[in-house]
């Protein structure tokens, strides 16, 4: 069933349609929603609360952009603001990352310099201007096409270029010094 | 240098896309929704719990002007008239007057 039709039986109260729809995109919601806060339970408790979302506002979804740019939007803004809410508790859950990871064949020193290695990138992601953690993340953890991103930015395809290549200069920047 | 830093950040994009959201994600969310719809069946609409208020604050003025609107007419003398000793002979009652 096409999106048109699913949102068509949605809106005549059609509950199962929902959750087809859900299954269709949760797991592109989610992989960028972990694009953002780099923890599976976050990502889940942020991917139902965006569901939810959506389900409340299926109303105010004109069809004017496709559904999938519209959702793509409801994700990258309910990510931002949950980042912003619980700047605090992600400080402390990168460091749990980096003591408490389980060990596998590498030596623990080893270990710890890759989770220490992981961790300053996340961070350096993490710190990149709103903008170009947005383009950086649809483009890297979904792979969307800079034309898609650019309808999900509301922006030209030109700046979606641009915030690209300069997200990519900050990140060599930070992860260089 | 340069392409190292790109490998390492494309090898942790690469492990972070492997994660996979719990299988039961879909049922977890439409039991929210549900549960919300519920919620909003049993909510009292605003305008019951308003209608609700004034009729409660109107029988109470109402009590308090029925209360007001009382007028006391007994007067002075009859209050003294209700001291009943002045009507009543007690020295009816007095055994040895009559023993």
């Amino acid at each position: 069933m096409s999106d048109e039709q699913l949102i068509h039986e949605i809106l005549s109260g059609d509950n199962s349609a929902f959750k087809a729809l859900m299954e269709k995109y949760q797991l592109q919601v989610f992989r960028t929603v972990v694009g953002f806060v780099h923890s599976k339970e976050d990502a889940e408790d942020v991917t139902q609360d965006i569901f939810v979302k959506v389900y409340q506002s299926f109303t105010s979804f004109k069809g004017e952009s496709e559904f999938s740019t519209w959702l793509y939007r409801i994700t990258v803004n309910m990510s931002i603001n949950f980042i912003n809410r619980n700047r605090k508790n992600r400080l402390l859950q990168s460091l749990e990352d980096i003591f408490h990871k389980p060990s596998g064949e590498k030596t623990p020193m080893e270990h710890l310099e890759d989770s220490e290695r992981d961790h300053r990138i996340r961070k350096a992601i993490d710190s990149l201007p709103e903008k170009q953690r947005m383009a950086f993340i649809l483009s890297k953890y979904e792979e969307l096409p800079q034309k898609t991103i650019a309808s999900v930015m509301n922006t030209s395809e030109g700046a979606v270029e641009q915030l690209l290549q300069r997200a990519k200069n900050n990140l060599q920047k930070k992860l260089t010094t | 240098m340069k392409m190292k830093t790109e490998q390492y950040i494309d090898n942790l994009i690469r492990r972070e896309k492997q994660m996979e959201p719990n299988p039961f994600l879909s049922t977890r969310v439409m039991a929210t929704i549900e549960k919300s719809q519920q919620q909003e069946v049993r909510k009292v609409p605003v305008w019951q719990a308003v209608v609700l208020a004034a009729s409660i604050a109107a029988v109470a003025f109402l009590g308090v002007t029925i209360g007001n609107s009382y007028v006391d007419n007994a007067s002075p003398e009859m209050v003294m008239n209700i001291n009943d000793s002045q009507i009543e002979n007690l020295g009816y009652y007095n055994f040895a007057d009559y023993e």
